[in-house]
């Protein structure tokens, strides 16, 4: 703000003698007041939106039948708990990363385990498959995101290919690669994203505008261009342009730390889990939340959030154990999965849609369909 | 230093958030009418392909084999 404007704003009754402490208040009070006002007038806007609610519009979608899904499959091996896992594009490997150290790869149809890598830290909070399958990234307390090649020879020390890539003054809380073996997307506990090219190590871009730690990422599905999603300790969903940096849209409807997001298939929303006990759609186009995935009973966090393949089924694995199924389109629930013995931390859709994985608390990983 | 001066962060951080605000009004919305009506519809066109909702026999699913081989 010019200082021109103080002054002439300023009551002839004031000296002429005007501290910096005086024009920096003004100033100060003058962007605070405007941000309210903008604050005040998006609000505005999207409420002259809310001509209907999506449940609403889908009265006449046909009721979904009953749902037999059950574990068809149990990986044990961890030694503490998982925290994060991801499926590999061929529909059939999975690495997973727990609080022990470990990261491990298996093939979800034998449950064998392929690899295995000891990180040098305990609580590996975040893993991810490389599209080519032939690489893992993988972070957590030790502030960086690793990538590791993977060998075809199992008796291959993978430890000692390990490319440091990523580094963040804080944990890493995400990472995924991005359409590529080349670059990597990743969040941290440091309160910003960061886009990172795998073979040198370099900075692309960084995100800067979450208040707190951020807790998770979702990449927009590859046809709806080069936008990612982030969830955080600030209960704000944020949107962001990964070649400007520049965050595109912001939401703030969740009532406590957003643990995971995840877009819808066709990319025009995305849907978010949190603390709150509640997960949420939010769709980009009409900029504001437009439906609630919630009960009374549902007491605990929403770990992880994934959609079924048409986007019809909004899967949400729980701090309470239990996987809940919603009806995106209708907003209720269609069933309640029990296996785990504790906290459901991380859920996937398999690249094919024909299962989930879900990676719990108690040191496993189940395989549901 | 004087306790009741706001510092230069203050300033930037409250001169960065208007400028995101700007940024944010200026965008173009839809209404949620014709935002849920391209939700519903990508839905419809996608759920019979579906696995998870449609079913698929165990014998298409490689999860759903009784026994799971193991590769000696």
């Amino acid at each position: 703000v010019p200082v021109q404007y103080i002054v002439l704003k300023r009551s002839p009754l004031i000296p002429e003698m005007a501290t910096q402490e005086v024009q920096l208040n003004e100033t100060l009070a003058h962007l605070k007041t405007e941000s309210e006002t903008l604050k005040t007038k998006l609000e505005e806007e999207r409420a002259k939106l809310h001509d209907v609610e999506l449940h609403q519009v889908a009265e006449k979608v046909e009721a979904l039948g009953q749902f037999v899904m059950k574990t068809r499959r149990t990986l044990k091996g961890h030694g503490n708990k998982v925290l994060c896992m991801d499926w590999c594009k061929d529909k059939r490997r999975i690495v997973s990363s727990s609080q022990d150290g470990k990261v491990i790869v298996w093939d979800a149809f034998t449950t064998n385990k392929e690899h295995a890598v000891t990180m040098p830290c305990t609580w590996v909070m975040a893993c991810a498959y490389a599209p080519s399958g032939c690489a893992v990234a993988c972070g957590g307390l030790d502030n960086k995101c690793s990538v590791y090649p993977l060998s075809l020879d199992k008796n291959e020390n993978l430890a000692a290919k390990k490319k440091s890539v990523a580094m963040h003054t804080n944990y890493l809380s995400a990472c995924s690669f991005t359409n590529s073996d080349m670059q990597i997307l990743t969040s941290s506990g440091d309160g910003t994203c960061a886009l990172w090219d795998v073979e040198s190590g370099q900075l692309l871009q960084s995100f800067h505008g979450h208040a707190a730690d951020v807790l998770c990422l979702d990449l927009a599905p590859s046809e709806t261009g080069n936008t990612f999603v982030s969830g955080g300790c600030d209960k704000k969903a944020n949107v962001w342009d990964m070649r400007s940096g520049q965050c595109i849209q912001s939401f703030e409807t969740h009532e406590s730390d957003i643990n995971s997001v995840r877009y819808y298939p066709s990319g025009d929303a995305f849907a978010s889990g949190s603390d709150d006990a509640t997960c949420r759609l939010y769709d980009l186009r009409a900029d504001r939340e437009v439906a609630i995935y919630s009960k009374e009973s549902i007491i605990f966090g929403v770990s992880s959030v994934d959609f079924s393949l048409s986007g019809r089924l909004l899967f949400g694995g729980y701090n309470d154990y239990t996987i809940n199924v919603w009806d995106v389109l209708k907003g209720t629930r269609v069933s309640i999965l029990f296996g785990h013995e504790n906290r459901v931390s991380t859920l996937r859709v398999s690249p094919d849609g024909t299962a989930f994985c879900t990676g719990s608390w108690d040191h496993t990983l189940r395989i549901w369909a | 230093m004087s306790s009741k001066a706001p510092s230069a962060n203050n300033l930037n951080q409250a001169r960065q958030t208007v400028q995101q605000l700007r940024l944010e009004a200026r965008i173009e919305r839809i209404k949620i009418s014709q935002a849920s009506a391209d939700i519903v519809k990508y839905c419809n066109q996608h759920q019979k392909s579906d696995p998870l909702i449609m079913g698929i026999p165990a014998s298409e699913n490689p999860f759903k084999e009784k026994k799971p081989c193991t590769v000696l």
